[in-house]
């Protein structure tokens, strides 16, 4: 318990950041729907299970145009 | 009048392909030029030449008396552009993007303002909050013309304003050029001749990287006509007999036996029509209809493109 | 200088509103907090390891653990971040069309050069800093870090090699089209940089020592004056590229 303790003030900030970035981008890929490659159940997939890298691949390649 | 834009012996070339060759031409201000070819005969590498975004082979092409330079126009300060397809930043809405615009040109804020608020109510977009990454082809269309007057230039150059819109889109777009052209000159190119017959003043005709045509609508119509008349008989057997006659007489062209009547094809109708007629009367000729047809810019096209 | 400050004040727009802004904090900060975890995690990890008898003398960690997991996590990680989303700075909005309105209202190509890498640099340098900050204070909450020294000239050289390789990247995006041709070209450069890199004679005018000898400076080992010529060598580089860049540009077809 202690050791949990002692780690608290990393993986607090961690999840944040996780679930910031995962939530951006599901709003996103629910509401605009467009993508350069693959289709929108793969990139949820992606999303969700790669944390931080899959919200990252998503706005950067994965994204439609505007 | 001043020249607004000139061009002179302009010629461009992409790699063996001849797309302008000799090409001149001058915008008198406060005029609408309608910039006629076919597809791909050189319409949109000439604008992209006045816009500095193309270098030319050789010849000058003065905007406002000042030369333009390739790659870093001085003289884009005086137009106001808009391309075929307008693409914008999908993420900012209407007014961001005008005033932005405005930003680049140097207007003052209040200046930019007002005149947004005043184009954007133009255009039909004064509602249109949201961004403009959801917009159509048209409504793309309508803020193209928009960002392309913010500065209110001297020119306006507009690459196919109506080709890719629906027939509510281009005449919302001819509509709304008919209203710029009391602020400025416009320059547009277009293969629609029906939207040249609209609103343009004067126009220019290229083929084969040339200007094969050029002076105001009016004087084109009439100068270059072959009239047409057509005749239709309430009795159709006669139509062979009266073909051969036709072509007999000295003035006629051509005569052709169409499935809409009789066209003969001639110099000047009014003058010769009547021996026609009397041609007509005097073989006791029953006539349907007798029409002068009235010359379009389409024949007048289709002859020196042909 | 009004187009100038309207277009990099149009950049900043973009970095928000298509997330890089939000992209590069969260990883950035992401760096600057795993780093020292990771340090201190290690040696209890494989002490943990069953290794069937043999016993492995693990050194505690230390501060400088920290720091060498967060150079290695930036110039390796947050490259590959920076690569994928700044690759397509100019080359995005030249096969869109997006740059014809705005350079046909007179704004000088230049100017879009200069907009585009200032804002680039402000991200970059605010996201290094952040990293920083947050490395700094969780190294400090974990370890003794009184031992550190040319901490930031370091830094510095870190923000020096990011100055540079999105120098580069603007001038492949330049010299390429295609949406991904600005990233491939960046991805060969660098990879000739690296390879270059192994010969010693030539390390000192590589701008890869500025990312490859970043602990160094802080053991003591090497001091701010043994960086002096690599330091010059990526800002006269740098300035090059730009000044290709545009002059290339002033001369592009659109």
């Amino acid at each position: 318990m202690n050791e949990i303790m002692e780690y608290l003030p990393f993986i607090i900030p961690i999840i944040i950041v996780e679930l910031v970035l995962m939530v951006a981008a599901l709003v996103h890929l629910l509401k605009y729907k467009k993508f350069r490659f693959g289709n929108q159940i793969l990139w949820i997939v992606i999303v969700v299970f790669l944390q931080i890298i899959g919200p990252i691949l998503y706005f950067t390649i994965g994204r439609g145009d505007e | 009048m001043m020249a607004v834009l000139e061009l002179k012996n302009l010629e461009k070339s992409f790699g063996k392909l001849e797309v302008i060759k000799d090409l001149s031409f001058a915008v008198e201000e406060h005029s609408v030029f309608g910039f006629i070819g076919k597809n791909g005969a050189g319409k949109t590498t000439t604008m992209k030449m006045i816009l500095g975004f193309l270098q030319p082979d050789a010849g000058e092409i003065y905007v406002n008396g000042e030369r333009v330079a390739y790659g870093n126009s001085k003289t884009n300060r005086y137009i106001g552009y808009l391309p075929d397809v307008p693409e914008f930043y999908g993420y900012m809405s209407p007014k961001e993007y005008l005033r932005l615009c405005g930003e680049i040109t140097g207007l003052p804020k209040e200046v930019t303002q007002a005149r947004s608020k005043e184009l954007l109510s133009m255009v039909g977009l004064e509602n249109t909050n949201r961004r403009i990454r959801g917009f159509s082809r048209g409504m793309k269309q309508r803020l193209g013309i928009a960002q392309a007057l913010l500065n209110e230039p001297r020119l306006l150059i507009c690459d196919e304003p109506t080709s890719a819109l629906d027939p509510i889109g281009r005449k919302e777009i001819l509509d709304i050029l008919s209203i710029a052209r009391e602020r400025t000159t416009i320059v547009f190119s277009t293969h629609i001749l029906s939207d040249v017959e609209r609103i343009a003043d004067n126009i220019g005709v290229i083929n084969d990287g040339k200007l094969v045509l050029e002076g105001p609508v009016q004087n084109i119509k009439n100068m270059k006509r072959k009239d047409t008349i057509q005749i239709v008989l309430s009795n159709q057997e006669m139509n062979t007999e009266l073909m051969s006659r036709i072509n007999e007489l000295p003035f006629v062209l051509e005569g052709a036996l169409e499935k809409d009547g009789i066209l003969i094809k001639l110099t000047n109708a009014e003058k010769f029509g009547k021996e026609i007629m009397s041609l007509l009367v005097r073989e006791d000729i029953p006539v349907l209809r007798y029409e002068i047809l009235e010359p379009s810019l389409e024949n007048v096209f289709l002859e020196v493109v042909g | 200088m009004k187009g100038y400050l309207a277009f990099t004040k149009k950049e900043f727009v973009e970095q928000i509103r298509t997330y890089r802004l939000l992209i590069c904090l969260s990883v950035f900060f992401l760096f600057g907090l795993m780093s020292p975890l990771l340090a201190k995690l290690l040696p209890e990890i494989l002490s943990g390891m069953d290794l069937q008898g043999m016993v492995l003398a693990i050194p505690e960690a230390t501060a400088m653990d920290a720091y060498a997991q967060f150079f290695k996590n930036i110039t390796q990680m947050g490259i590959i971040v920076i690569l994928l989303v700044f690759g397509g700075v100019i080359s995005n909005e030249l096969t869109k069309g997006t740059l014809i309105n705005i350079l046909a209202k007179g704004l000088g190509r230049h100017t879009v050069i200069l907009a585009k890498y200032t804002a680039m640099l402000v991200l970059w340098t605010l996201a290094l800093a952040f990293a920083s900050l947050v490395n700094h204070g969780y190294t400090m909450y974990m370890f003794d870090t009184s031992d550190i020294s040319n901490l930031l000239f370091s830094l510095f050289c870190l923000w020096l090699f990011g100055a540079f390789l999105l120098s580069l990247i603007i001038l492949s995006s330049v010299l390429t089209g295609g949406n991904f041709g600005g990233l491939i070209l960046t991805v060969v450069v660098l990879g000739g940089l690296l390879i270059l890199d192994l010969f010693p004679k030539l390390e000192k005018v590589n701008p890869i020592y500025l990312s490859s000898h970043n602990l160094e400076f802080l053991t003591g080992a090497l001091m701010p004056a043994d960086a002096l010529l690599p330091v010059l060598v990526t800002i006269a580089l740098l300035i090059g590229n730009i000044l290709v860049s545009i002059s290339l540009f002033n001369h592009k077809k659109l």
